[in-house]
């Protein structure tokens, strides 16, 4: 990712349109200005008549046309622009999200990636459809300006040459100085700003405590402290625009004094000189303050972009796949060799994992919240790639494997399954399986319980749920997600046991379920249940990243102290 | 448009600073034209060679006019900015009065939280009201009316010039693009609704989509969303962009008009020659005002759209009327008794009976526990207690006073709560725990957070939005010394300790109930541990009333509740 400069220079055609707009829209000024100079002059001073200067308004005519279309066309271009910029920005973002499974989906920071891929990406707006343009238009403009000027006055020329600095160099060191007051301010503004959500939020509690009708002064208060925390800073502002002013107020009198002296007592320029150039001073000082306000404007800008160039430098390495198939009727074994993993420096890490999953292999994962329970069952899902060692595949690497007879292969019941957007049905039968028939997917809907909720609805199967259909409990979710397994009849089930807060039937359900899918598959449970943990072939306990052992719950029970002591905890804390 | 009359009700309470900005905004304006026009008019005086003392006061007003017309245009800025977020104060002030009321009832219809965010940045937006969209016409108008008046001293024809391009470049044109804005911008905002509902659904169900391998499919489905997204923007702008090139040639088109006409008549005779090159300055200055004219149909229709959401958000009737029907205004005496008979309710959003049929007694003084799993009811129970909402069939009634009968405030005064999410507002400790009660001491309060295991609190200590710099555990004791605070005779409490570790659980909740050895004592509970002193356990599922009775009666009865101990016995709380 680089900077919104050389995003623009990407564009170089675009650029270059901008830039001859620029230049024609100066000369149409130029010509717009001496037309209408020479139209006064001819029948102020020449006593022309009306029909002499038809040709002139013509003329005059076409300068505003010109100026106009011009304005708009060089708009237009820094629109397209913009649009090519966010249009490229969000591709490379959706390329980024989908490349990087661990950050998309595991870091659980979804919320802030859709408001990076939306508000972010649409602030850069500005800098591509208003910066750009004018800045451009504010450099060229006053230059062609200000060389017409000296060709045609040199005094003028040079009172704008001394006078024009002052501009830029008051918009830094104002703009230097509003910076630092703003800064002091923010903390504080931002806390009024925040008062007003604060107090909305709270309402509930204010009432339950009787305190509610206060709270109306309180938001007063800090609103009104938050206006004049605000004109603070707006103040300075005004003020700088105030000078600037005045500054461009003092050069253009003191150019009119000098024109009118010239006239009058020098009488060595012609009214036609002298009027044009009072004509062309103010446009040259107009562009001149339109260049500061276009800093104002690329400011914002720069913020999102920055928060863009962080989104897109975050790296990790990539998951890899390769040609060979895996036939759906060999039985896959899962070997991982050292393998470790980590999400970035100083982040979490799950060091040097040693284990082996046969076919139809009962595997519970136990440890503390934070022991890398939920980073295995991805490792082993290949949704992320092992940092160290390798995770082996029936002998072979993973990598070397097809990536949809892999998951074609997998399935994964985590604690709040999603639902897509389309019916019960169509949710069932995702993964592969699009082609199952009305009959598979009921059937599959039985064995996972849910199928009596489906026929009290009116619409049955074809109820449509996910965003922006029918809300489903958790419960209902997961059983959704156990019906997607039945149907599939994979190879592998990843299995993110639920904790508490399951009614009854959903409890016995899953129970029954899993056994059942148990008898065709290898299930790899992250178990918060003794019994499960109890009826499982091996048991992986893992501590801070680590592999502490492997084995069943009686021989863990036996050799491994801290296994025996979690488990007496927690069975010595239920019993009181 | 009643909408936005509301808005500028509330805008006229500021009359001082509505009339500066206009002050000031009509003497910068004005100022402007007379700079243009007497820097015009000295030129052309100059080319007569008059007396340099004549082109002094002309100069002398130049310059005088130029100083005036950036000492206004200072004026109006900073009255109209600081008329504006007076406004939005009292905006927000009106705003609470009207939701006040509402609340907690309106919560439900808005639970994301994102609401709220919502109604004050729309408020937020409303400052372009004021600042974009009701002074600055006045201002304009004021303007071309004496520019109109000015000229008309020298010539009615190029007066009447300038009037008709005022009607067309200030009313004709804005009107005209105002009806295509509407159209163009409420694609906008589908086609942005819908690249968000894709890219939220590409992320929070990327591990899904991955493992079912429909990420493929939605990601060309995203890029196409995207596609429409940019060129809807993209029209948008241009739209915009051709409305304010159409204006501005316009402007120039009549100042054209002007020179020309005005060329015209001093050819004829009919006008000194000295005026025109003032007139061609004039008129070119007079309508750079109009040019921002362009802008105003989208700032009406943002602040239109504004003030109608936040009025659609008070301004809904049905449900207050039923909240505050209140018959007589009797209050709750001594310790409370509470019967439910026969009560269904549904959430009016939902088809589903969130409590179907329940008949229940909570006796005067009586300790009870509501147990079940998540999504059975139990908080629902609890909210209907505390009137957030009215049931729908059956009875509630409070020392066999129906609850109809009764404010939701006289609930509330004689009631300690914790709920399952507690507020805490911006502040200190000492701020959040004097909610409770404005007259506690120091030491009272101290004691308080000792007894709730905070005694490392210092009332002193800040505390930031939502508490938010405060562990899920901190907020809870902190949220239960609150309710400990105000001893009112009927505690009812959500899952008051669900993040507490079990040992402080128990050691707090000890103390509580020593604390309410007399009262009426509901606790929505989590856990199944504890329970065995309550004098009655109500087993929830689905909301229905599956089992009622005391520990050992429900334990030995071998059913629901007996199940549910057996399964939280197995679990592995590891945290």
């Amino acid at each position: 990712m680089v900077g919104l400069k050389e995003l623009a220079l990407e564009q170089k055609r675009k650029l270059v349109l901008i830039v001859i707009f620029a230049v024609t829209t100066g000369v149409a000024i130029i010509g717009q200005s001496y037309l209408l100079v020479a139209v006064v002059d001819r029948i102020f001073l020449k006593d022309a008549t009306f029909s002499d200067i038809v040709p002139l308004l013509i003329g005059l005519f076409f300068a505003f046309f010109a100026r106009t279309v011009l304005q708009y066309l060089s708009g237009r271009t820094g629109v397209k622009m913009a649009s090519q910029v966010k249009g490229n920005l969000r591709k490379l973002l959706l390329n980024k999200f989908s490349k990087n499974t661990a950050q998309s989906s595991l870091q659980g920071q979804s919320g802030k990636k859709v408001s990076v891929m939306m508000d972010t990406v649409d602030e850069i707006d500005s800098y591509f459809s208003n910066y750009i343009p004018q800045v451009i238009q504010a450099t060229i403009i006053p230059l062609i300006i200000l060389v017409v000027i000296f060709t045609q006055h040199i005094a003028t020329g040079l009172i704008i040459m001394i006078t024009a600095p002052f501009i830029p160099l008051f918009m830094i060191i104002i703009g230097f100085k509003t910076k630092d007051k703003s800064e002091e301010q923010l903390d504080k503004m931002a806390a009024f700003s925040g008062g007003f959500l604060d107090t909305l939020q709270g309402l509930t509690t204010l009432k339950l405590l009787g305190r509610s009708k206060e709270q109306k002064e309180t938001i007063r208060k800090s609103s009104l402290d938050f206006r004049d925390a605000t004109m603070e800073v707006l103040k300075i502002a005004f003020q700088n625009s105030l000078v600037l002013e005045f500054i461009s107020m003092l050069s253009m009198g003191i150019i009119a004094l000098e024109l009118a002296l010239r006239l009058i007592i020098f009488q060595d320029i012609t009214f036609l000189t002298a009027f044009f150039m009072l004509v062309l001073a103010p446009e040259f000082y107009t562009k001149l303050k339109d260049l500061g306000s276009a800093f104002h404007t690329g400011r914002g800008s720069m913020g999102a972009a920055k928060k863009l160039a962080d989104e897109l430098t975050e790296t990790e390495k990539p998951v890899l796949w390769g040609t060979e198939s895996l036939e759906r009727v060999v039985p896959l074994a899962i070997e991982l060799r050292g393998a470790g993993f980590t999400y970035g420096e100083d982040a979490f890490t799950l060091k040097n994992i040693q284990l082996e999953i046969g076919p139809n292999e009962q595997v519970a994962i136990v440890g503390k919240t934070g022991a890398g329970k939920s980073t295995l069952l991805n490792v082993i899902a290949g949704l992320v790639s092992v940092s160290e060692g390798e995770m082996l595949i029936n002998g072979k690497p993973r990598s070397n494997f097809k990536e949809k007879d892999w998951f074609d292969r997998l399935s994964y019941i985590s604690q709040n399954p999603y639902l897509f957007s389309g019916t019960i049905a169509e949710n069932i039968a995702i993964g592969g399986r699009l082609d199952a028939t009305r009959v598979e997917i009921v059937q599959a809907a039985e064995k996972a319980g849910i199928s009596e909720l489906v026929d009290s609805l009116e619409h049955g199967y074809d109820t449509p749920i996910g965003e922006g259909g029918r809300d489903l409990s958790g419960g209902e979710k997961q059983r959704i997600a156990i019906a997607r397994a039945f149907l599939k009849s994979p190879s592998i089930i990843l299995f993110d046991e639920p904790t508490t807060g399951l009614d009854l039937r959903t409890e016995k359900i899953l129970q029954a379920s899993i056994q059942e899918l148990s008898k065709e598959s290898a299930v790899i449970t992250v178990a918060h249940r003794l019994h499960t943990i109890k009826n499982a072939d091996k048991i992986i306990f893992l501590d801070n990243g680590e592999l502490l052992a492997t084995g069943t719950h009686e021989e863990l029970q036996e050799s491994v102290e801290t296994y025996r002591n979690m488990v007496s905890v927690q069975q010595g804390g239920m019993a009181n | 448009m009643n909408n936005l009359g509301y808005v500028i009700k509330i805008l006229f309470v500021e009359k001082k600073d509505i009339f500066y900005s206009i002050l000031c905004g009509f003497i910068a304006g004005i100022t402007a034209v007379g700079l243009f026009a007497s820097s015009g008019y000295l030129i052309s005086k100059a080319a007569l060679t008059p007396s340099i003392f004549t082109l002094m006061i002309i100069v002398a007003s130049v310059k005088m006019l130029g100083i005036i017309s950036a000492l206004g245009r200072y004026g109006e800025r900073y009255f109209s900015h600081r008329g504006t977020f007076t406004m939005l104060s009292n905006m927000r002030v009106s705003f609470y009065e009207q939701l006040e009321p509402l609340a907690p009832t309106i919560f439900r219809k808005y639970r994301s939280g994102d609401l709220l965010a919502r109604v004050v940045g729309d408020v937020e937006a409303l400052q372009n009201f004021f600042l974009r969209v009701f002074y600055p016409p006045v201002v304009l108008l004021l303007v071309f009316l004496c520019t109109i008046f000015f000229t008309a001293l020298f010539s009615i024809e190029v007066a009447l010039i300038v009037f008709v391009g005022l009607i067309v470049t200030t009313f004709v044109v804005p009107s005209i693009f105002a009806l295509t804005q509407r159209k163009v911008d409420r694609l906008v905002r589908q086609r942005r609704g819908e690249l968000s509902t894709k890219v939220t659904e590409f992320l929070y169900g990327f591990r899904d989509l991955k493992i079912h391998q429909q990420l493929e499919e939605k990601e060309g489905e995203l890029h196409q969303s995207v596609q429409a997204y940019l060129d809807e923007q993209e029209r948008e702008s241009i739209h915009n962009l051709f409305s304010q090139a159409a204006n501005k040639f316009l402007s120039l088109l009549i100042s054209l008009l002007v020179l020309g006409v005005g060329a015209y008549l001093v050819a004829d005779g009919r006008l000194d020659g000295i005026y025109l090159a003032m007139f061609a300055m004039v008129s070119l200055t007079v309508f750079e005002n109009t040019t921002s004219m362009a802008a105003f149909p989208s700032y009406l229709e943002e602040s239109r759209q504004a003030a109608s959401r936040l009025t659609a958000v008070v301004g809904n009737d049905s449900e207050q009327d039923k909240s505050q029907e209140v018959f007589e205004n009797r209050s709750i005496q001594g310790v409370p008794s509470i019967e439910l008979k026969n009560v269904t309710f549904a959430f009016p959003d939902e088809t589903r009976n969130t409590l179907t049929n329940v008949t229940l007694a909570f006796p005067a003084g009586s300790k009870t526990a509501i147990v079940g799993p998540s999504g059975s009811g139990k908080s629902t129970l609890l909210q209907l207690l505390l009137k957030f909402y009215s049931v729908d069939q059956g009875q509630i009634r409070f020392n066999n006073d129906s609850i109809d009968h009764l404010s939701q405030e006289s609930i509330w005064q004689k009631t300690n709560v914790v709920l399952q999410e507690n507020h805490f507002f911006y502040g200190t400790i000492r701020d959040n725990l004097l909610l409770a009660s404005g007259g506690l001491s120091d030491t009272e309060m101290e004691f308080m957070l000792k007894k709730v295991k905070l005694g490392h609190f210092s009332l002193d200590d800040k505390v930031l939005e939502k508490g938010e710099n405060l562990s899920g555990g901190e907020k809870q004791r902190l949220a239960i010394s609150r309710a400990l605070l105000i001893q009112s005779p009927l505690w009812l409490l959500d899952e008051p300790t669900s993040s507490i570790d079990a040992l402080t659980e128990a050691h707090i909740m000890g103390y509580l109930f020593e604390k309410a050895k007399e009262d009426t004592v509901i606790v929505v509970s989590h856990r199944l541990t504890g329970l065995e002193k309550m004098n009655q356990i109500i087993v929830m599922d689905h909301g229905t009333l599956v089992e009622a009775g005391t520990f050992e009666e429900l334990m030995d009865k071998k059913g629901y509740f007996y199940e549910m101990k057996q399964i939280e016995q197995s679990v592995f709380f590891v945290n």
